[in-house]
């Protein structure tokens, strides 16, 4: 039985490993629907705006939402 | 996934290295990782002190262009930004590695995860077997870039592209990683691994992939 997942964007510096899963079918061939979470505009807030010590940070926004399951830290 | 991170300097840089930045501006995307590798990079090579540094934007895209407006002396920067910038004639002055670490909610069971991870082992090892081969991954993300869009695989140090098959993340590193975020104030209270890493779920996982 497939099983889906949805997880937070990656990009080739740091998920080359699973877009090419996904492209080649290896996920499917695993078992596993593996979809990609689509941030909303307002959800990409640019690291600018922060600072040292009070960091702005994308990662995990849909997650705590409840969008998706994983994300790359 | 091992993610390189690089310091760079533009050409006319009259910084050579890593401890050349002393009292020199860095721009970091704090919140990444990216960011806290270049701060890594920088505390191994001048006091703290001497650290200057300010937040920038997301996109490797803008530091590298903010880079040689002179916006600033130094940024990090990853692929395929680090090859654009060294055809650029800028300098790597300290490259670094780490780790991307998935990060699951509390839902996530093992059977899931398992299938995740046997995926994910196959895919590096095509990509180790030919990194050639899917090196458009990295430039195709970039379409309307023309620094990007003139590299050719040859302009690659297939060195700096990096994957190995997914493990258990070894606790010792995870609380090393967990000190050095206190240690800049990111992060309060101790380390407990039960609450970071859902041991049961990991194991089943790679056992069953």
């Amino acid at each position: 039985m497939t099983k889906t997942m949805v997880i937070e964007p990656v990009r080739a510096f740091n998920g080359l490993d699973v877009l090419v899963a996904r492209d080649e079918g290896l996920f499917a061939a695993a078992g596993l629907d593996l979809q990609f979470a689509r941030p909303q505009t307002n959800d990409l807030r640019s690291t600018a705006e922060g600072t040292l010590a009070n960091p702005v940070t994308n990662q995990g926004r849909l997650l705590e939402r409840g969008e998706a399951r994983m994300f790359q830290g | 996934m091992v993610v390189c991170g690089a310091l760079v300097v533009p050409p006319w840089s009259s910084v050579y290295t890593p401890q050349d930045l002393s009292n020199r501006l860095v721009a970091l995307d704090f919140g990444n990782g990216t960011a806290y590798a270049g701060l890594q990079m920088l505390e191994g090579a001048v006091p703290h002190e001497t650290m200057s540094m300010r937040s920038f934007d997301t996109s490797p895209a803008k530091r590298y262009a903010a880079l040689m407006a002179g916006e600033f002396e130094a940024t990090v920067l990853q692929e395929p930004w680090i090859t654009v910038a060294e055809k650029a004639g800028c300098r790597l002055v300290s490259t670094t590695f780490f780790y991307g670490t998935w990060v699951a909610d509390a839902t996530l069971d093992a059977d899931t995860y398992a299938a995740f991870v046997r995926a994910s082992t196959t895919a590096v090892q095509r990509i180790n077997a030919d990194k050639r081969r899917y090196l458009p991954y990295f430039t195709r993300e970039y379409q309307g870039y023309p620094e990007v869009e003139a590299l050719t695989p040859d302009d690659f140090n297939l060195g700096r592209i990096q994957v190995k098959t997914p493990e258990p993340i070894p606790e010792a590193e995870a609380r090393w990683d967990w000190e050095w975020m206190s240690s800049w104030g990111l992060l309060s209270g101790a380390f407990e691994a039960t609450t970071q890493i859902n041991a049961t779920v990991q194991q089943a996982a790679h056992v069953l992939q």
